[in-house]
């Protein structure tokens, strides 16, 4: 009973970054009209800045914080412009063209993180962001500090961001656009701008995420981002692209599923057997258990 | 003074709007030739013509959806044909499309309020206002959009121009879809909001009961103006009955 206590914590923690990262992900999809599918990846480059603010300031926690999330932001941001060049170019919002330059951004990237920092290794975060000694510990499950922050953190954080979506102008110039693009414009709403704000917010809850994952993990390496991308994408489509609630759903589920997975089996397949069940899961409801949005 | 007129008012001053030479193209089909027309203040004034003449490509052009590739647009003294739609809405100018165009899967409230996108210090006001106009989209106004009826959903895209404060309203087919008898109630709308001083543009292929209600028309055809007057001339010209009015 303790280990399924402790991993449906675990699980949840995990899960409450897969939902952060498929609702930026969404929201991007949503409002900027494109597929970023490099977006995890660009939040694990994130999370390297943030190593280097640590290592460069003696583990100052609020500016390797700070450095995390304004980074992930200006990152999205700059993006911004490349991406409507693109769509411009080709006429009409075309996703399929903004997947090639996400994929272009995700490879540059990774590729970045395994020549210029660290030497390719992996890296590790200081115990003073990760929490240190586990909260409690079961033969080898443990429940850690920063799982229970990240849960934690990532459940204000994504009530806030459903706040600002039904409560605010912005995020009502969010819902019309991800409704209805061209009724949105004839009505008044400057679509650039309001995409661009979808920019910045999904790097705001980029930057989140970076931090709680380096509380989670402990650590990160050149190849997370695309391990993360995977299964964001696969979230959002198990869910139903563009599905907020389903992202939120499913997101949890996927992290509870694998963490129950590494609590009672071999904790090695934990991702091949979470992607079986997604497998499953698309082939009984082909557009997602709660239905595309887009 | 003008009582020796007609109920009709001749335009005269400064129009709203002018729209000279205007053309626009999609890809190799010209929908629009060089048309010019004039909108006075006050007036209401109908576009009549067949499917493909034109009245929507030069309704979405005024507000700057769709980009000219000759001729200006001159709004309230300012030459507007290359600004943004947003900037147009701020102007001024606001456009009820085809269709009843609402957002469906909002509250009729949500609805309302993205019509006042720019003018939200005034949404009390301006609520107020239309809530008097409309009471049953007060009655609904926590309602989805896409539970109205039909005529509902026309009503709330004119009352969400409306939020947004307008000199000139655009009307694209009003009576599209809708029931006759809902048809008279759109018109009496528009009749009783043109008399609070809004001036009006409307496209209809319902010509008979549009310049019924209007001052003066312009009968568009495959992108040109081949006919103008005032709504009684036009009723009453052989050509347009034969054409329009299944006369």
């Amino acid at each position: 009973m303790q280990v399924f206590i402790a991993q449906i914590i675990n699980g949840l923690s995990l899960g409450s970054i897969y939902v952060l990262l498929a609702t930026g992900f969404n929201l991007l999809l949503l409002v900027a009209l494109i597929i970023h599918f490099s977006y995890p990846v660009v939040v694990v480059f994130s999370m390297y800045i943030v190593w280097v603010v640590l290592n460069a300031t003696g583990n100052n926690l609020l500016l390797g914080i700070l450095a995390g999330v304004l980074s992930s932001i200006v990152l999205n941001v700059v993006s911004a412009p490349i991406f409507q060049k693109v769509m411009k170019k080709r006429g009409e919002v075309d996703v399929n063209s903004t997947m090639v330059v996400s994929m272009g951004m995700g490879f540059i990237i990774t590729d970045i993180l395994s020549h210029s920092f660290n030497h390719g290794f992996p890296i590790a975060y200081p115990e003073n962001l990760t929490g240190g000694a586990p909260l409690f510990r079961i033969g080898l499950i443990s429940v850690q500090v920063g799982q229970v922050w990240s849960l934690a953190i990532g459940a204000v954080a994504v009530s806030a961001f459903f706040v600002l979506l039904y409560k605010t102008r912005a995020g009502r110039a969010f819902r019309a656009i991800s409704e209805d693009p061209a009724g949105a414009k004839l009505v008044g709403i400057p679509i650039v701008r309001t995409g661009i704000q979808s920019y910045a917010l999904s790097g705001i809850m980029g930057g989140m995420s970076a931090i709680l994952i380096a509380m989670l993990l402990h650590s990160a390496s050149p190849g997370l981002g695309d391990m993360l991308a995977h299964k964001v994408l696969a979230v959002s489509i198990v869910a139903g692209l563009g599905n907020l609630v389903g992202g939120l759903v499913v997101g949890l589920a996927l992290g509870v599923i694998e963490a129950l997975i590494q609590g009672y089996a071999a904790g090695s397949w934990s991702n091949a057997i979470a992607f079986v069940v997604m497998l499953i899961v698309i082939l009984w409801k082909p557009k997602g258990l709660f239905g595309i949005k887009v | 003074m003008a009582q020796n007129e007609t109920k009709t008012a001749s335009p005269s001053g400064v129009p709203l709007l002018k729209v000279e030479n205007l053309s626009v193209s999609y890809g190799h089909i010209n929908a629009l030739k060089g048309v010019s027309i004039e909108v006075f203040p006050g007036e209401i004034v109908v576009l009549i013509g067949a499917n493909g003449a034109g009245k929507t490509t030069l309704l979405s052009s005024i507000l700057g959806i769709t980009p000219s590739k000759a001729g200006t647009i001159t709004f309230d003294g300012q030459r507007i044909e290359k600004k943004p739609v947003d900037k147009n809405v701020r102007k001024g100018v606001c456009l009820v499309p085809e269709g009843r165009g609402v957002f469906a899967s909002m509250s009729v409230m949500d609805n309302l309020l993205l019509g006042a996108h720019h003018n939200l210090q005034n949404k009390d006001k301006n609520l107020e206002r239309v809530f008097g106009w409309f009471p049953i989209l007060n009655q609904r106004k926590n309602q989805v959009a896409k539970t109205l009826s039909g005529g509902e959903r026309q009503m709330l895209s004119i009352a969400r121009g409306l939020m947004s404060a307008p000199k000139l309203i655009l009307v694209d087919e009003p009576s599209i879809g809708l029931a006759p008898i809902v048809v008279n109630d759109i018109f009496t709308i528009l009749q009783m909001l043109n008399k609070e001083g809004y001036t009006i543009l409307l496209s209809e292929q319902n010509a008979y009961k549009a310049l019924k209600a209007a001052h003066r028309g312009y009968v568009l055809e495959t992108g040109t103006v081949t006919l103008t007057g005032t709504a009684q001339q036009l009723l009453s010209d052989p050509g347009v009955k034969a054409a329009y009015l299944g006369a």
